[in-house]
């Protein structure tokens, strides 16, 4: 199942486009949510709660629940449902709270 | 509601709620605190939750110094159940220019005359303590690994419980209207939920003082103005001091939690109660915080509210006995109320009592405006 009307969101469905998840080559498309394409790709869980590490997985998609905060090129708390999916991508579960100063260029 | 009581607290944050219990052990027995909102609605709820010595004037050293004493044995001493959060990680104090090195290395001495352990860095050491500084600019920079942050909600509850155990009433959502006098003396407050006889009455309303004083024909002037804060999503701790910034008027410092508190007070700010929140700060701020921690570039923020400081026209406390009202006491902060509330809380009820304070607090006497004797505090954001 993949996204295609997002509630909020406009987006192109772009080419075919190869990142990683948590070092695994993954394909989605160019533009799309980075949630969206993990979850067509099969991938449930996207972070862990706080206090007992549950797992937490795709849940408002609007970018308000924290419950998609992800690393992305070394960017800690990135909310996958809503940000673009580019080819290259390195997508992470974070853990802890997110540590900032290790980002790609930072 | 009460009909008389011996002293009436008005003003239901960490001052007043520490000056009550101070009463309560100096064994008053009928004392009372009105908030007009709820506990640590005002200030105290809405401050950067920072305490340190690092002042420019011996009075404003000296009852942060004793405070941090207060703060370091609080969960026992106010026997809390749960913790207040006192953590000391330290203030770094930065500058960027030679102005500002020279009023650190001014208030060096006098934290050196006063035992304050506080002590110049090399950009180096900065660097250290905090790897995710840019020092760029930095031209000289003090710390003081006594001062850190406590957490207000806690104090002031850890406060509230203890003085209710000790007898004191609290009135929340009671709002003082107006007083009843004889001559100068003060008889009675009166509130929008009935009248309390009383012959003493303490302003620790931080940035609403003015309104009291003035509804017993005192005019103060403690100026509120407002301060904006804003808070970010929780990370990993990466910054162990609080970093305050006079180039940029600023502070940045991580919480318990780890969310990061940052502000910097407008020098533009218009004088008076205002809650409101603007986008204009969240972007002159995120340009100045970004400067000075280039990784905060990738932190979001989610919050934003605002406050106000109290604003004396030399950024020390009011405290004590006013002139021309007999039984009225201030027990203003000015900025820096939370911080120094447990020694404030103390001395305003030993004045209260007729006892000697620990600290000479008539130098802070609100007389000292008429009289022009002000010492100024240089070192506000």
């Amino acid at each position: 199942m993949r996204i295609q009307n997002h509630p909020i969101l406009k987006f192109e469905k772009g080419r075919r486009v190869i990142f990683t998840f948590n070092g695994a080559e993954v394909e989605g498309c160019e533009g799309e949510p980075i949630a969206a394409a993990l979850h067509a790709a099969g991938i449930r869980v996207l972070s862990h709660s706080r206090n007992y590490k549950r797992p937490r997985g795709f849940w408002c998609a609007i970018g308000n629940c924290s419950s998609c905060n992800m690393r992305v090129n070394g960017v800690p708390n990135v909310r996958a449902c809503v940000e673009p999916l580019l080819d290259g991508m390195i997508v992470e579960t974070q853990q802890g709270e997110g540590a900032v100063g290790s980002g790609i260029d930072g | 509601m009460i009909k008389s009581a011996d002293v009436v607290v008005i003003g239901g944050g960490s001052i007043g709620c520490a000056t009550a219990y101070n009463l309560a052990r100096l064994g008053f027995k009928n004392v009372v605190v009105l908030e007009k909102g709820y506990i640590c609605r005002g200030s105290t709820g809405r401050c950067a939750a920072g305490i340190r010595q690092q002042w420019g004037t011996e009075m404003n050293c000296l009852i942060s110094r004793y405070s941090i004493r207060h703060f370091e044995v609080m969960n026992e001493s106010l026997e809390y159940d749960g913790d207040v959060e006192f953590r000391q990680n330290g203030y770094l104090m930065v500058s960027y220019s030679q102005k500002e090195a020279a009023m650190l290395k001014e208030n060096l001495k006098l934290h050196e005359k006063l035992g304050i352990p506080v002590r110049f860095l090399s950009v180096d050491d900065v660097k250290e303590i905090v790897p995710v500084i840019n020092t760029e600019r930095i031209v000289a920079s003090t710390i003081c690994m006594e001062d850190g942050q406590a957490n207000p909600f806690k104090v002031t509850d850890a406060y509230y419980r203890a003085a209710g155990r000790l007898g004191v009433k609290f009135y929340t959502y009671t709002e003082v209207t107006g007083f009843k006098k004889e001559g100068e003396k003060i008889t009675a407050v009166v509130t929008d939920k009935g009248e309390i006889a009383t012959s003493a009455v303490v302003n620790a309303t931080g940035p609403y003082a003015k309104f009291i004083s003035a509804m017993l024909g005192h005019d103060l002037p403690v100026e509120p103005e407002r301060h904006q804060i804003v808070v970010t999503e929780p990370l990993d701790p990466f910054l162990r001091p609080l970093v305050m910034n006079f180039f940029h008027n600023s502070y940045c410092q991580q919480v318990l939690n780890g969310s990061v508190l940052a502000g910097y007070g407008n020098p533009d700010e218009p004088k008076g109660i205002n809650y409101d929140c603007s986008w204009q700060f969240i972007k002159e701020l995120a340009a100045k915080i970004v400067d000075q921690f280039p990784v905060m570039k990738e932190v979001n923020i989610v919050r934003q509210w605002s406050g106000h400081y109290g604003i004396s026209p030399d950024g020390q406390p009011v405290l004590g006995t006013v002139p021309g009202v007999e039984g009225y006491y201030l027990a203003l902060g000015c900025g820096k109320g939370f911080m120094l509330s447990p020694m404030i809380g103390e001395l305003i009820a030993q004045c209260v009592a007729g006892q000697d304070t620990t600290l000479p607090i008539g130098i802070l006497n609100v007389r000292r405006f008429k009289k022009g004797e002000l010492i100024v505090e240089p070192a506000v954001v």
